[in-house]
Protein backbone atom coordinates (compact mmCIF):
# COMPACT_ATOMS: atom_id res chain seq x y z
CA UNK A 1 0.00 0.00 0.00
CA UNK A 2 0.71 3.35 -0.84
CA UNK A 3 2.45 5.39 2.11
CA UNK A 4 0.22 8.46 3.31
CA UNK A 5 3.17 10.39 4.52
CA UNK A 6 6.19 9.66 2.48
CA UNK A 7 9.46 11.79 3.59
CA UNK A 8 13.00 11.65 2.24
CA UNK A 9 15.66 14.15 3.26
CA UNK A 10 13.31 16.09 4.80
CA UNK A 11 15.14 19.53 6.55
CA UNK A 12 13.96 22.82 7.80
CA UNK A 13 16.24 25.16 8.84
CA UNK A 14 15.84 28.41 10.89
CA UNK A 15 18.53 30.16 10.01
CA UNK A 16 21.47 28.21 11.65
CA UNK A 17 19.56 26.00 13.91
CA UNK A 18 18.97 22.97 11.64
CA UNK A 19 15.36 21.78 13.34
CA UNK A 20 15.35 18.92 10.63
CA UNK A 21 18.65 17.06 9.50
CA UNK A 22 17.15 14.95 6.17
CA UNK A 23 14.81 13.40 7.84
CA UNK A 24 13.25 10.03 6.41
CA UNK A 25 9.56 8.75 7.50
CA UNK A 26 6.72 6.73 6.47
CA UNK A 27 3.37 6.43 7.51
CA UNK A 28 0.87 3.78 5.95
CA UNK A 29 -2.75 4.20 5.53
CA UNK A 30 -5.24 2.36 9.11
CA UNK A 31 -1.70 3.20 11.27
CA UNK A 32 -1.83 5.20 14.82
CA UNK A 33 1.76 6.45 14.72
CA UNK A 34 3.35 8.18 17.48
CA UNK A 35 6.22 10.73 16.72
CA UNK A 36 7.43 10.63 20.08
CA UNK A 37 11.03 12.69 21.31
CA UNK A 38 12.58 15.06 23.57
CA UNK A 39 11.53 18.54 24.16
CA UNK A 40 13.13 20.37 20.56
CA UNK A 41 13.98 16.92 18.99
CA UNK A 42 12.45 18.28 15.81
CA UNK A 43 9.10 16.66 16.60
CA UNK A 44 6.87 20.17 16.06
CA UNK A 45 8.81 20.96 12.83
CA UNK A 46 8.23 17.57 11.47
CA UNK A 47 4.43 18.40 12.24
CA UNK A 48 4.55 22.27 10.86
CA UNK A 49 6.11 20.39 7.25
CA UNK A 50 3.65 17.85 7.02
CA UNK A 51 0.67 20.31 7.59
CA UNK A 52 1.79 22.62 5.10
CA UNK A 53 2.19 25.65 8.05
CA UNK A 54 6.08 25.77 6.88
CA UNK A 55 7.73 25.68 4.12
CA UNK A 56 11.27 23.10 4.17
CA UNK A 57 13.77 21.37 1.92
CA UNK A 58 13.73 17.84 0.45
CA UNK A 59 10.71 15.62 -0.76
CA UNK A 60 7.52 14.98 1.15
CA UNK A 61 4.23 14.35 0.43
CA UNK A 62 1.27 13.54 2.47
CA UNK A 63 -1.68 12.13 1.10
CA UNK A 64 -0.18 12.11 -2.71
CA UNK A 65 0.32 16.34 -2.26
CA UNK A 66 3.02 18.78 -1.53
CA UNK A 67 1.70 20.44 1.67
CA UNK A 68 2.99 23.77 1.76
CA UNK A 69 1.91 24.39 -2.05
CA UNK A 70 -1.85 22.51 -1.47
CA UNK A 71 -2.35 23.30 1.71
CA UNK A 72 -5.49 24.30 1.32
CA UNK A 73 -6.49 20.40 -0.69
CA UNK A 74 -4.69 18.66 2.32
CA UNK A 75 -6.72 20.37 4.95
CA UNK A 76 -10.23 18.38 3.10
CA UNK A 77 -8.81 15.49 3.54
CA UNK A 78 -6.60 15.59 6.65
CA UNK A 79 -7.58 17.11 10.08
CA UNK A 80 -5.32 18.41 13.15
CA UNK A 81 -5.70 19.60 16.70
CA UNK A 82 -2.03 21.40 17.41
CA UNK A 83 -2.52 21.85 20.96
CA UNK A 84 -5.92 21.71 22.93
CA UNK A 85 -5.75 26.12 23.60
CA UNK A 86 -6.27 27.42 20.40
CA UNK A 87 -9.69 27.69 19.99
CA UNK A 88 -10.38 31.61 19.86
CA UNK A 89 -11.34 32.73 23.37
CA UNK A 90 -14.25 35.00 21.55
CA UNK A 91 -15.57 32.11 19.44
CA UNK A 92 -18.78 30.66 20.71
CA UNK A 93 -19.19 26.72 20.90
CA UNK A 94 -22.24 27.38 18.06
CA UNK A 95 -20.31 29.68 16.15
CA UNK A 96 -17.49 26.97 15.66
CA UNK A 97 -19.69 24.13 14.20
CA UNK A 98 -21.69 26.65 11.58
CA UNK A 99 -18.19 27.83 10.70
CA UNK A 100 -16.58 24.58 10.01
CA UNK A 101 -19.89 23.29 8.95
CA UNK A 102 -19.88 25.96 6.01
CA UNK A 103 -16.57 25.59 5.06
CA UNK A 104 -15.78 21.89 5.55
CA UNK A 105 -16.70 19.97 2.76
CA UNK A 106 -16.56 16.58 4.48
CA UNK A 107 -17.72 17.49 8.37
CA UNK A 108 -20.79 16.17 9.60
CA UNK A 109 -22.85 18.71 11.62
CA UNK A 110 -25.18 15.68 13.21
CA UNK A 111 -21.80 13.75 14.54
CA UNK A 112 -20.69 16.65 15.99
CA UNK A 113 -24.07 17.52 18.24
CA UNK A 114 -23.93 13.70 18.93
CA UNK A 115 -20.58 13.89 20.36
CA UNK A 116 -21.40 17.22 21.94
CA UNK A 117 -24.56 16.02 23.83
CA UNK A 118 -22.57 13.91 26.09
CA UNK A 119 -20.77 16.71 27.31
CA UNK A 120 -22.01 19.31 29.55
CA UNK A 121 -21.16 22.30 26.66
CA UNK A 122 -23.68 24.51 25.42
CA UNK A 123 -24.03 25.94 22.16
CA UNK A 124 -23.97 29.75 23.34
CA UNK A 125 -20.99 29.30 25.86
CA UNK A 126 -17.80 31.17 24.54
CA UNK A 127 -14.25 29.28 24.35
CA UNK A 128 -12.64 31.55 27.12
CA UNK A 129 -15.79 30.35 29.61
CA UNK A 130 -14.86 26.96 28.82
CA UNK A 131 -12.63 25.03 30.85
CA UNK A 132 -9.37 23.36 29.14
CA UNK A 133 -10.84 20.10 29.25
CA UNK A 134 -14.50 21.37 27.87
CA UNK A 135 -12.31 22.96 25.03
CA UNK A 136 -10.72 19.58 24.31
CA UNK A 137 -14.23 18.45 24.28
CA UNK A 138 -14.77 20.69 21.74
CA UNK A 139 -12.39 20.35 19.28
CA UNK A 140 -12.51 16.89 19.44
CA UNK A 141 -16.32 17.21 18.58
CA UNK A 142 -15.47 19.55 15.57
CA UNK A 143 -12.80 16.95 14.25
CA UNK A 144 -14.08 13.92 14.62
CA UNK A 145 -17.28 14.90 12.68
CA UNK A 146 -14.85 15.35 9.54
CA UNK A 147 -14.34 12.60 7.54
CA UNK A 148 -11.08 12.89 7.03
CA UNK A 149 -8.15 9.76 6.20
CA UNK A 150 -5.40 11.99 8.74
CA UNK A 151 -5.62 13.42 11.52
CA UNK A 152 -2.72 15.07 13.25
CA UNK A 153 -2.42 15.52 17.22
CA UNK A 154 0.59 17.79 18.26
CA UNK A 155 1.20 17.58 22.08
CA UNK A 156 -2.98 17.24 22.26
CA UNK A 157 -3.21 16.61 25.89
CA UNK A 158 -0.83 19.72 27.06
CA UNK A 159 -1.93 21.12 29.87
CA UNK A 160 -5.22 18.75 30.80
CA UNK A 161 -5.38 16.84 33.82
CA UNK A 162 -5.41 13.24 33.60
CA UNK A 163 -9.53 12.77 33.59
CA UNK A 164 -9.59 14.75 30.26
CA UNK A 165 -6.33 13.39 29.11
CA UNK A 166 -7.57 9.98 29.26
CA UNK A 167 -11.31 11.10 28.12
CA UNK A 168 -9.06 12.15 25.05
CA UNK A 169 -7.51 9.49 23.94
CA UNK A 170 -10.78 7.09 25.21
CA UNK A 171 -13.02 9.10 22.11
CA UNK A 172 -9.99 9.41 19.94
CA UNK A 173 -9.86 5.64 20.08
CA UNK A 174 -13.36 4.14 20.69
CA UNK A 175 -15.22 6.96 18.49
CA UNK A 176 -12.95 7.80 16.10
CA UNK A 177 -10.61 5.20 14.66
CA UNK A 178 -11.14 2.86 12.27
CA UNK A 179 -9.50 1.24 9.47
CA UNK A 180 -10.05 3.92 6.98
CA UNK A 181 -8.02 6.26 9.25
CA UNK A 182 -4.57 6.99 10.21
CA UNK A 183 -3.41 8.66 13.16
CA UNK A 184 0.03 10.56 13.49
CA UNK A 185 0.04 11.78 17.36
CA UNK A 186 3.42 13.68 18.86
CA UNK A 187 3.95 13.60 22.64
CA UNK A 188 6.71 13.90 24.82
CA UNK A 189 4.76 12.06 27.49
CA UNK A 190 5.23 8.18 25.98
CA UNK A 191 3.62 6.18 28.68
CA UNK A 192 0.57 8.35 28.03
CA UNK A 193 0.33 7.01 24.41
CA UNK A 194 1.67 3.19 24.22
CA UNK A 195 -1.04 1.23 24.50
CA UNK A 196 -2.43 2.62 21.72
CA UNK A 197 -0.13 2.97 19.23
CA UNK A 198 0.56 0.59 16.47
CA UNK A 199 4.21 2.21 15.14
CA UNK A 200 6.50 4.46 16.97
CA UNK A 201 9.15 6.98 15.18
CA UNK A 202 11.99 8.08 17.94
CA UNK A 203 13.10 11.59 16.67
CA UNK A 204 15.87 13.12 18.18
CA UNK A 205 17.85 16.38 17.42
CA UNK A 206 16.12 16.81 13.70
CA UNK A 207 16.95 13.06 13.07
CA UNK A 208 14.77 9.90 12.88
CA UNK A 209 16.05 7.66 15.43
CA UNK A 210 13.81 4.85 14.67
CA UNK A 211 10.66 3.86 13.14
CA UNK A 212 9.38 0.60 13.48
CA UNK A 213 5.80 -1.07 14.55
CA UNK A 214 5.21 -2.60 17.71
CA UNK A 215 4.73 -6.38 16.48
CA UNK A 216 8.32 -5.49 15.42
CA UNK A 217 9.29 -4.38 18.84
CA UNK A 218 8.39 -7.62 20.43
CA UNK A 219 10.69 -9.42 17.91
CA UNK A 220 13.45 -7.18 17.22
CA UNK A 221 14.01 -6.04 20.87
CA UNK A 222 14.66 -7.38 24.11
CA UNK A 223 15.52 -6.47 27.39
CA UNK A 224 17.46 -8.71 30.16
CA UNK A 225 18.08 -8.06 33.63
CA UNK A 226 21.22 -9.53 35.25
CA UNK A 227 23.15 -10.12 38.57
CA UNK A 228 26.53 -8.66 38.83
CA UNK A 229 28.55 -12.08 37.96
CA UNK A 230 26.88 -12.50 34.79
CA UNK A 231 27.60 -9.15 33.77
CA UNK A 232 30.54 -9.77 31.01
CA UNK A 233 28.54 -13.02 29.59
CA UNK A 234 25.49 -10.49 28.98
CA UNK A 235 27.74 -7.50 27.85
CA UNK A 236 29.38 -9.88 25.26
CA UNK A 237 26.25 -9.80 23.63
CA UNK A 238 26.70 -6.28 22.80
CA UNK A 239 23.85 -4.20 24.31
CA UNK A 240 22.87 -1.01 23.08
CA UNK A 241 21.76 0.34 26.57
CA UNK A 242 22.64 -0.66 30.36
CA UNK A 243 20.51 0.67 32.70
CA UNK A 244 21.72 -0.15 36.88
CA UNK A 245 18.49 -0.60 39.37
CA UNK A 246 18.36 -2.09 42.38
CA UNK A 247 21.73 -3.60 42.25
CA UNK A 248 20.71 -5.94 39.13
CA UNK A 249 21.89 -4.18 35.30
CA UNK A 250 19.19 -4.26 32.64
CA UNK A 251 20.84 -4.67 29.50
CA UNK A 252 18.70 -3.70 25.85
CA UNK A 253 19.94 -5.74 22.82
CA UNK A 254 18.57 -5.76 19.17
CA UNK A 255 18.21 -8.57 16.87
CA UNK A 256 20.43 -10.48 19.89
CA UNK A 257 20.04 -14.24 20.40
CA UNK A 258 17.13 -14.94 22.12
CA UNK A 259 18.72 -18.63 23.41
CA UNK A 260 22.10 -16.87 24.79
CA UNK A 261 20.36 -14.25 26.38
CA UNK A 262 17.90 -16.38 28.22
CA UNK A 263 20.73 -18.48 29.91
CA UNK A 264 21.82 -14.98 31.43
CA UNK A 265 18.32 -13.95 33.01
CA UNK A 266 14.51 -13.57 32.37
CA UNK A 267 13.72 -11.94 28.86
CA UNK A 268 10.90 -9.01 28.31
CA UNK A 269 9.96 -7.08 25.31
CA UNK A 270 10.96 -3.31 26.79
CA UNK A 271 8.08 -0.72 26.85
CA UNK A 272 8.30 1.63 24.29
CA UNK A 273 9.06 4.04 27.20
CA UNK A 274 12.12 2.25 27.91
CA UNK A 275 13.16 1.68 24.39
CA UNK A 276 12.80 5.50 24.03
CA UNK A 277 15.46 6.08 27.10
CA UNK A 278 17.33 3.38 25.86
CA UNK A 279 17.88 4.24 22.22
CA UNK A 280 17.75 7.75 22.92
CA UNK A 281 20.64 7.80 25.64
CA UNK A 282 22.35 4.98 23.67
CA UNK A 283 22.11 7.27 20.66
CA UNK A 284 23.96 10.24 23.01
CA UNK A 285 26.27 7.58 24.30
CA UNK B 1 -22.30 30.49 1.35
CA UNK B 2 -18.79 30.13 0.30
CA UNK B 3 -15.73 30.49 2.10
CA UNK B 4 -15.48 33.94 1.81
CA UNK B 5 -18.57 34.40 3.39
CA UNK B 6 -17.93 32.40 6.47
CA UNK B 7 -14.67 34.47 6.94
CA UNK B 8 -16.50 37.67 6.51
CA UNK B 9 -18.54 36.77 9.04
CA UNK B 10 -15.97 35.53 11.57
CA UNK B 11 -14.75 38.88 11.48
CA UNK B 12 -18.12 40.27 12.58
CA UNK B 13 -17.54 37.89 15.30
CA UNK B 14 -14.55 38.35 16.36
CA UNK B 15 -14.69 41.95 15.94
CA UNK B 16 -17.87 43.32 17.46
CA UNK B 17 -16.72 46.84 17.48
CA UNK B 18 -17.13 46.74 13.89
CA UNK B 19 -20.62 47.84 14.66
CA UNK B 20 -20.39 49.17 18.20
CA UNK B 21 -18.49 52.16 17.77
CA UNK B 22 -20.17 53.62 15.06
CA UNK B 23 -23.66 52.48 17.00
CA UNK B 24 -22.07 54.39 20.27
CA UNK B 25 -20.84 57.39 17.99
CA UNK B 26 -23.96 57.92 16.86
CA UNK B 27 -25.52 57.32 19.90
CA UNK B 28 -23.44 60.08 21.19
CA UNK B 29 -24.11 62.28 18.60
CA UNK B 30 -27.78 62.38 19.19
CA UNK B 31 -27.49 62.50 22.46
CA UNK B 32 -25.67 65.58 21.80
CA UNK B 33 -28.43 66.88 19.14
CA UNK B 34 -31.13 66.21 22.05
CA UNK B 35 -29.39 67.85 24.91
CA UNK B 36 -26.58 69.98 23.25
CA UNK B 37 -27.06 73.79 22.52
CA UNK B 38 -28.64 74.90 19.52
CA UNK B 39 -28.37 78.15 17.81
CA UNK B 40 -28.71 78.36 14.17
CA UNK B 41 -29.62 81.60 12.48
CA UNK B 42 -32.82 81.70 11.00
CA UNK B 43 -32.60 80.55 7.12
CA UNK B 44 -34.20 83.29 4.80
CA UNK B 45 -33.38 81.71 1.02
CA UNK B 46 -33.69 78.32 -0.39
CA UNK B 47 -30.01 78.63 -1.30
CA UNK B 48 -29.04 78.77 2.66
CA UNK B 49 -31.49 76.31 3.28
CA UNK B 50 -29.85 73.59 0.86
CA UNK B 51 -26.34 74.90 2.00
CA UNK B 52 -27.37 74.51 5.69
CA UNK B 53 -28.78 70.67 4.75
CA UNK B 54 -25.89 69.81 2.77
CA UNK B 55 -23.10 71.40 5.79
CA UNK B 56 -25.35 69.42 8.39
CA UNK B 57 -24.92 65.88 5.98
CA UNK B 58 -21.71 66.69 5.55
CA UNK B 59 -20.05 67.43 9.02
CA UNK B 60 -21.75 64.40 10.43
CA UNK B 61 -20.48 62.56 7.29
CA UNK B 62 -17.25 63.65 8.01
CA UNK B 63 -17.12 62.88 11.82
CA UNK B 64 -17.86 59.09 11.19
CA UNK B 65 -15.32 59.13 8.03
CA UNK B 66 -12.79 60.09 10.53
CA UNK B 67 -13.91 57.68 13.15
CA UNK B 68 -13.87 54.87 10.21
CA UNK B 69 -10.06 55.85 9.43
CA UNK B 70 -8.91 55.26 13.05
CA UNK B 71 -10.83 51.81 13.27
CA UNK B 72 -10.06 50.49 9.71
CA UNK B 73 -6.11 51.43 10.37
CA UNK B 74 -6.26 49.34 13.36
CA UNK B 75 -7.90 46.71 12.18
CA UNK B 76 -5.48 46.40 9.57
CA UNK B 77 -2.69 46.53 11.66
CA UNK B 78 -3.97 43.78 14.00
CA UNK B 79 -6.23 41.43 11.91
CA UNK B 80 -3.49 39.14 11.19
CA UNK B 81 -1.26 39.54 14.23
CA UNK B 82 -4.14 38.47 16.94
CA UNK B 83 -4.68 34.82 16.04
CA UNK B 84 -0.90 34.82 15.41
CA UNK B 85 -0.76 36.06 18.91
CA UNK B 86 -3.31 33.84 20.53
CA UNK B 87 -1.83 31.10 18.73
CA UNK B 88 -6.11 30.56 17.12
CA UNK B 89 -4.23 30.49 13.68
CA UNK B 90 -3.75 26.67 14.33
CA UNK B 91 -6.85 26.10 14.47
CA UNK B 92 -8.26 28.71 11.34
CA UNK B 93 -5.15 26.97 9.63
CA UNK B 94 -6.36 23.55 10.04
CA UNK B 95 -9.63 24.25 7.63
CA UNK B 96 -9.74 23.85 4.12
CA UNK B 97 -9.48 27.85 3.16
CA UNK B 98 -6.27 29.49 1.63
CA UNK B 99 -4.33 32.17 3.16
CA UNK B 100 -4.90 34.28 0.49
CA UNK B 101 -8.70 33.96 0.59
CA UNK B 102 -8.07 34.80 4.60
CA UNK B 103 -6.17 37.60 3.75
CA UNK B 104 -7.84 39.45 1.17
CA UNK B 105 -11.25 39.14 3.02
CA UNK B 106 -9.76 40.77 5.95
CA UNK B 107 -8.69 43.56 3.68
CA UNK B 108 -12.17 43.59 1.93
CA UNK B 109 -13.63 43.89 5.76
CA UNK B 110 -10.83 47.12 6.54
CA UNK B 111 -11.25 48.59 2.70
CA UNK B 112 -15.14 48.10 2.26
CA UNK B 113 -17.15 46.52 4.66
CA UNK B 114 -16.06 48.76 7.52
CA UNK B 115 -16.76 51.71 5.52
CA UNK B 116 -20.16 50.83 4.43
CA UNK B 117 -20.73 50.14 8.06
CA UNK B 118 -19.72 53.46 8.81
CA UNK B 119 -21.75 55.43 5.95
CA UNK B 120 -25.21 53.16 7.12
CA UNK B 121 -24.58 54.60 10.45
CA UNK B 122 -23.97 57.96 9.65
CA UNK B 123 -26.70 58.07 7.17
CA UNK B 124 -29.08 56.56 10.23
CA UNK B 125 -27.72 59.35 12.59
CA UNK B 126 -27.73 61.73 10.33
CA UNK B 127 -32.10 61.15 9.77
CA UNK B 128 -32.76 61.22 13.44
CA UNK B 129 -30.63 63.82 13.89
CA UNK B 130 -32.73 66.23 11.57
CA UNK B 131 -35.82 64.44 12.93
CA UNK B 132 -34.54 66.11 16.45
CA UNK B 133 -33.08 69.22 15.71
CA UNK B 134 -35.76 70.01 12.80
CA UNK B 135 -38.00 69.85 15.75
CA UNK B 136 -36.20 71.41 18.62
CA UNK B 137 -34.84 74.46 15.70
CA UNK B 138 -38.28 74.75 14.00
CA UNK B 139 -38.53 78.23 14.17
CA UNK B 140 -35.33 79.11 12.50
CA UNK B 141 -34.65 76.28 10.10
CA UNK B 142 -38.09 74.67 9.38
CA UNK B 143 -37.74 71.42 7.36
CA UNK B 144 -34.55 72.67 5.39
CA UNK B 145 -32.44 69.74 6.39
CA UNK B 146 -35.17 67.74 4.48
CA UNK B 147 -34.27 68.01 1.41
CA UNK B 148 -34.25 64.78 -0.77
CA UNK B 149 -31.86 66.41 -3.61
CA UNK B 150 -28.72 67.31 -1.01
CA UNK B 151 -29.69 63.70 0.87
CA UNK B 152 -29.05 61.97 -2.29
CA UNK B 153 -26.03 64.25 -3.30
CA UNK B 154 -24.60 63.01 0.23
CA UNK B 155 -25.17 59.35 -0.60
CA UNK B 156 -23.08 59.56 -3.92
CA UNK B 157 -19.97 61.33 -2.22
CA UNK B 158 -20.08 58.49 0.45
CA UNK B 159 -19.81 55.40 -2.15
CA UNK B 160 -17.50 57.77 -4.26
CA UNK B 161 -15.48 58.72 -1.14
CA UNK B 162 -15.26 54.66 -0.30
CA UNK B 163 -14.18 53.73 -3.65
CA UNK B 164 -11.47 56.35 -3.68
CA UNK B 165 -9.98 56.18 -0.56
CA UNK B 166 -9.85 52.46 -0.89
CA UNK B 167 -7.98 52.61 -3.65
CA UNK B 168 -5.77 55.58 -2.62
CA UNK B 169 -4.91 54.23 0.78
CA UNK B 170 -4.13 50.63 -0.88
CA UNK B 171 -0.35 50.71 -0.08
CA UNK B 172 -1.27 51.50 3.47
CA UNK B 173 -3.75 49.19 3.80
CA UNK B 174 -1.28 47.22 2.33
CA UNK B 175 1.64 47.71 4.37
CA UNK B 176 -0.37 47.77 7.91
CA UNK B 177 -1.17 43.81 6.75
CA UNK B 178 2.51 43.23 6.13
CA UNK B 179 3.37 44.14 9.40
CA UNK B 180 0.54 42.46 11.08
CA UNK B 181 1.56 39.31 9.17
CA UNK B 182 5.37 39.58 10.03
CA UNK B 183 5.64 41.48 13.51
CA UNK B 184 6.03 38.97 16.59
CA UNK B 185 5.18 41.93 18.68
CA UNK B 186 4.40 45.72 18.91
CA UNK B 187 3.26 45.91 15.64
CA UNK B 188 2.53 49.67 15.88
CA UNK B 189 5.72 50.51 15.99
CA UNK B 190 6.55 48.22 13.06
CA UNK B 191 4.32 50.11 11.09
CA UNK B 192 5.50 53.64 12.07
CA UNK B 193 9.62 53.08 12.84
CA UNK B 194 10.62 51.65 8.99
CA UNK B 195 9.45 54.48 6.95
CA UNK B 196 10.96 57.10 9.65
CA UNK B 197 13.70 55.55 9.81
CA UNK B 198 13.97 55.97 6.08
CA UNK B 199 12.99 58.93 6.24
CA UNK B 200 15.83 59.81 8.89
CA UNK B 201 18.73 57.54 6.51
CA UNK B 202 17.23 59.59 3.75
CA UNK B 203 17.70 63.18 5.29
CA UNK B 204 21.44 62.42 6.88
CA UNK B 205 22.74 60.51 4.03
CA UNK B 206 20.91 62.82 1.17
CA UNK B 207 19.45 65.84 2.65
CA UNK B 208 16.42 64.77 0.59
CA UNK B 209 13.21 64.30 2.08
CA UNK B 210 11.91 62.49 -0.99
CA UNK B 211 10.44 59.59 1.35
CA UNK B 212 9.01 61.90 3.82
CA UNK B 213 7.39 64.03 0.96
CA UNK B 214 5.68 60.67 -0.77
CA UNK B 215 4.17 59.46 2.69
CA UNK B 216 3.07 62.32 3.52
CA UNK B 217 1.43 63.14 -0.08
CA UNK B 218 -0.24 59.84 0.56
CA UNK B 219 -1.79 60.39 3.87
CA UNK B 220 -3.45 63.70 2.91
CA UNK B 221 -2.85 63.99 -0.65
CA UNK B 222 -6.53 62.18 -1.00
CA UNK B 223 -8.94 65.28 -1.08
CA UNK B 224 -6.47 67.32 -3.78
CA UNK B 225 -6.86 64.02 -6.51
CA UNK B 226 -10.31 63.17 -6.16
CA UNK B 227 -12.33 66.49 -5.62
CA UNK B 228 -12.19 69.80 -8.20
CA UNK B 229 -10.46 71.39 -5.08
CA UNK B 230 -9.52 74.23 -6.69
CA UNK B 231 -13.15 75.44 -8.26
CA UNK B 232 -14.91 75.11 -4.91
CA UNK B 233 -14.36 76.12 -1.48
CA UNK B 234 -15.51 74.72 1.82
CA UNK B 235 -16.83 77.30 3.94
CA UNK B 236 -16.39 77.68 6.81
CA UNK B 237 -19.51 76.27 7.89
CA UNK B 238 -18.47 73.37 6.44
CA UNK B 239 -20.73 73.26 3.34
CA UNK B 240 -19.36 73.15 -0.20
CA UNK B 241 -19.81 76.85 -2.54
CA UNK B 242 -19.22 77.09 -5.95
CA UNK B 243 -16.50 80.13 -6.66
CA UNK B 244 -17.32 79.78 -10.70
CA UNK B 245 -20.95 80.66 -9.72
CA UNK B 246 -23.58 81.39 -7.99
CA UNK B 247 -25.54 78.09 -8.73
CA UNK B 248 -26.26 76.06 -5.61
CA UNK B 249 -23.12 73.50 -4.91
CA UNK B 250 -23.56 69.75 -6.33
CA UNK B 251 -22.10 66.57 -5.41
CA UNK B 252 -21.42 66.28 -9.65
CA UNK B 253 -19.69 69.39 -9.84
CA UNK B 254 -17.07 68.47 -6.20
CA UNK B 255 -15.96 64.64 -7.17
CA UNK B 256 -13.63 64.43 -9.81
CA UNK B 257 -13.51 60.58 -11.28
CA UNK B 258 -11.98 61.04 -14.41
CA UNK B 259 -9.13 63.08 -12.53
CA UNK B 260 -8.78 60.47 -9.67
CA UNK B 261 -9.16 57.15 -12.21
CA UNK B 262 -6.76 58.67 -14.47
CA UNK B 263 -3.89 59.66 -12.10
CA UNK B 264 -0.64 57.66 -12.44
CA UNK B 265 -0.11 58.35 -9.24
CA UNK B 266 -3.39 56.51 -7.93
CA UNK B 267 -2.40 53.86 -10.18
CA UNK B 268 1.28 53.60 -9.03
CA UNK B 269 -0.14 53.40 -5.44
CA UNK B 270 -2.42 50.85 -6.24
CA UNK B 271 -0.12 48.88 -8.17
CA UNK B 272 2.89 48.97 -4.68
CA UNK B 273 -0.60 47.92 -2.68
CA UNK B 274 -1.29 44.76 -3.87
CA UNK B 275 2.38 43.90 -4.43
CA UNK B 276 2.78 44.62 -0.57
CA UNK B 277 -0.72 42.43 -0.02
CA UNK B 278 0.85 39.70 -1.74
CA UNK B 279 3.73 39.84 0.44
CA UNK B 280 1.61 39.57 3.01
CA UNK B 281 0.07 36.61 2.30
CA UNK B 282 3.15 34.97 1.66
CA UNK B 283 3.99 35.64 5.25
CA UNK B 284 0.67 34.20 6.45
CA UNK B 285 1.69 30.97 4.28
CA UNK B 286 4.73 30.85 5.87
CA UNK B 287 4.22 32.10 9.77
CA UNK B 288 1.85 30.69 12.35
CA UNK B 289 1.79 31.57 15.94
CA UNK B 290 4.45 33.78 17.31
Amino acid sequence: MAALIEARDLTKKYGAHIALDRANLNVEAGRIVGLIGPNGAGKTSALRAILGLTNYEGHLTVLGREPFRDRTELMNECCFIADVAVLPSWLRVDQAIDFVAGVHPRFRRDRAMAFLAKTQVTGKRRMRELSKGMKTQVHLALTMAIDAKLLVLDEPTLGLDILARRAFYDALVNDYMDETRTILITTHQVEEVENLLTDIIFIDKGRIVMDTSLEDVATRFSAVAVTADRLDAARAEKPFYERHILGKVVLYFENADLGKLGSLGEIHTPSVSDLFVAKLSGAAA
Amino acid sequence: MNNSTWLIRREFWENRAIWMIPAVFGGLLLLAALFGQVSIPRLTSPKESEEAAAAFLVVVGAMFYLVMGVYSTWYLLDCLYTDRKDRSILFWKSLPISDATTVLCKLLIGMIIVPLVYFAAADATALIAAFILSIRARASIGSSLWNADVWGQVQVLWMYAIVTTAIWYLPIAGWLMLVSAYAKRAVMLWAVLPPLLLYILERVFFGTTTVGHIIARRLTGLPSVSFNGSKYVWTHEGGVVDNASSAAPSVWHLINPSGFFSSAEVWIGAAIGIALIVVAIQLRMRRSEI
